[in-house]
């Protein structure tokens, strides 16, 4: 089985599916909290409403209808609350932070339940990438390629804005030192609001990818969040390389585990990050040197 | 630093004497919430110890508690201890574990020591999830009770089990006090307060960090084996964070680093859980709507804010005197 090259490519192309969907998540997540220093265990709520949205509006939009409006909803939705509960807690220490946003995750479960009930909802793969394509001597479907080039194509644009434009440059200075940043005339609280928007905008489009692959249930929120702290916390909390680090490592690691050490896969994970926490307790590449 | 204030003294005896006459009363139901209140009383006053007064907000607890009562329910089962000896190996054996966590994270701070305990925790859930030796996702049935027959009390009775339990509280509660008062959970507050202070008076601290995390672990395991005497069934869910992360929420609930109030907000959790979920489904929402409020509110809990307003009260009458004196 390992000696066949189709084996490798086949898992190497599974690792990058899951490190993509990861890395949409994870990396509003840490940019959030390099930026902020908050902490949003809901984030993976956030990603949960993206997909439930994205699978309601397929039934009449079709699927582009509903992997355009997910982001946008999710980023409304974030709005909101960065308005009402978020901004006033962002210098409450992460004590209260973890606490309110373990709130959250009860009452977006329980919301999710009111409005779609418990059953999975399912979604169909587009009928454009409903395929299979031959690449290096194996088929693949055609829709999980586009996860991967989706991720792909968010990661040079992030790139490209973090370190290109202006506005990348004053985020990596509020990363850096937010009140240094201000008293250089950087208005500071509306990047704030911007940033977490936006991530909140990348975990519902994270969602409304996943929502073909994986089924839509209350507590996809709760199963991703767990994965998602793990990335961001081997990466470094607030570096973008190192939310793509930590991704792919998570993606490899999780992947070729669970096909080559499968009594061990599930424990492997956790005992990288344990391993990465005591030699390196900022994570592999932190935001600030 | 911890006292006993009157106030903590005077609710504590409360406590007791009404749990114990509740005991004494109700029926089946009503004893079957005692001894899950008890458990979850234990757990927090466990979790209260770190995080409370030496501000290491753990999310491990819940596996510290699910590693106990596997341990308990493995040695009574496989390894032909009875409930007692089995009891003491699993607080031995997670306390172990816990100090080990502790050694580890001690390093860590604020939200890491908050990420490296999850990691911990899940590192155990998962291992337990897919073990042969544990049962896997099918958990463990069997558990036994202690045989306490030979001094006239039978546990399988869920009146004799119930204040047992109660029992096992105080036990609990005392240990955490005594530890507090000790040199130990003095250096504990003072590293919460200034760790570097602590660090330059030639405190060992990451010694002290994981020897409060191991009696805490050790507190857990009670909780643990409680759970799994009480179900006689193990499962492992017990380990999963968000058993940690409820205990941290009843913590808050009932007021953080009070030791008293804890116990308070495991009181008010579980009997809000059995009546909330009695009318809606989704009494989870309203626990968050709660906890949401009470955290903004910056309100220090339940017995927290009770303690707040009682001081206050005293400070006026003092200042009274003090007026009338002059």
């Amino acid at each position: 089985m390992t000696a066949d090259l189709g084996f490798w490519v086949l898992q190497t192309l599974n690792a990058l599916q899951l490190s993509m969907l990861l890395f949409l998540l994870s990396v509003g997540l840490t940019v959030i909290f390099g930026l902020m220093h908050f902490v949003n265990l809901a984030h993976g709520s956030l990603y949960a409403f993206g997909a439930y949205v994205a699978a309601t509006l397929a039934g009449t939009f079709g699927y582009w209808g509903g992997l355009l409006v997910a982001p946008l909803a999710v980023a409304a939705l974030g709005a909101v609350l960065y308005l009402t509960l978020i901004r006033s807690q962002r210098r409450a220490g992460p004590m209260a932070q973890v606490l309110i946003t373990f709130g959250l995750i009860f009452v977006a479960v329980d919301a999710t339940r009111l409005v779609w009930g418990d059953l999975p909802i399912g979604i169909a793969v587009p009928a454009i990438l409903d395929s299979q394509i031959a690449l290096l001597g194996v088929e693949y479907p055609a829709y999980r390629l586009f996860i991967i080039a989706l991720g792909l194509c968010v990661l040079a644009a992030l790139t490209l804005i973090l370190t290109r434009t202006q506005i990348g440059a004053m985020i990596r200075a509020g990363v850096d030192n937010d009140q240094m940043a201000a008293c250089l005339g950087i208005n500071v609280e509306r990047m704030f609001f911007l940033v977490f928007v936006v991530g909140c905008a990348l975990a519902g489009l994270a969602g409304a990818v996943a929502a073909p692959v994986l089924s839509v249930t209350p507590d996809m929120g709760l199963q991703i969040l767990i994965p998602t702290l793990i990335v961001i916390v081997i990466g470094g909390l607030g570096s973008l390389k190192g939310a793509v680090a930590g991704s792919l490592i998570f993606g490899f690691v999780q992947t070729f585990g669970a096909v080559l050490l499968p009594t061990l896969s599930s424990v492997l994970i956790y005992a990288l990050l344990a391993a990465v926490l005591v030699t390196r307790p900022q994570g592999l590449l932190p935001a600030k040197g | 630093m911890f006292t006993h204030t009157p106030l903590r003294l005077t609710t504590l005896a409360l406590l007791a004497a009404g749990s114990l006459s509740y005991a004494y009363a109700a029926g089946f139901f009503g004893l079957e919430i005692l001894a899950e209140i008890a458990t979850l009383a234990i757990l927090v006053i466990a979790l209260d110890l770190v995080a409370g007064f030496g501000g290491m907000v753990s999310l491990c607890h819940g596996a510290l508690l699910g590693v106990g009562a596997y341990v308990f329910t493995v040695a009574a089962n496989d390894a032909g201890l009875t409930a007692l000896p089995a009891m003491v190996l699993a607080v031995v054996l997670s306390s172990a574990l816990a100090f080990a966590i502790g050694a580890v994270c001690a390093r860590s701070t604020g939200i890491y020591f908050i990420m490296a305990t999850l990691a911990f925790g899940q590192m155990a859930y998962s291992y337990v999830f897919q073990s042969p030796l544990f049962g896997g996702d099918d958990g463990l049935s069997g558990a036994p009770r202690p045989d306490l027959t030979a001094i006239g009390i039978d546990l399988t009775d869920s009146r004799a089990f119930a204040v047992y339990a109660i029992l096992l509280v105080a036990f609990a509660y005392l240990v955490a006090a005594r530890t507090l008062r000790s040199g130990l959970g003095r250096s504990l507050v003072g590293l919460h307060h200034n760790e570097k202070r602590l660090r330059a008076l030639g405190l060992t601290v990451w010694r002290a960090k994981a020897s409060a995390f191991a009696i805490s672990g050790a507190l857990a395991a009670l909780a643990g084996c409680l759970a799994a005497q009480h179900t006689q069934y193990v499962s492992p869910g017990l380990l999963s964070w968000t058993v940690s992360g409820e205990a941290l929420v009843v913590v808050i609930l009932g007021g953080l680093g009070t030791l008293t109030g804890p116990i308070v907000g495991a009181i008010l959790f579980v009997v809000l859980k059995h009546e909330i979920s009695a009318i809606t489904p989704y009494w989870h929402a309203i626990v968050g709507i709660i906890l949401i409020t009470v955290v903004m509110s910056r309100a220090k809990g339940v017995f927290g804010f009770i303690e707040s307003r009682w001081d206050d009260r005293g400070a006026k009458t003092v200042a009274k005197e003090a007026e009338a004196d002059a």
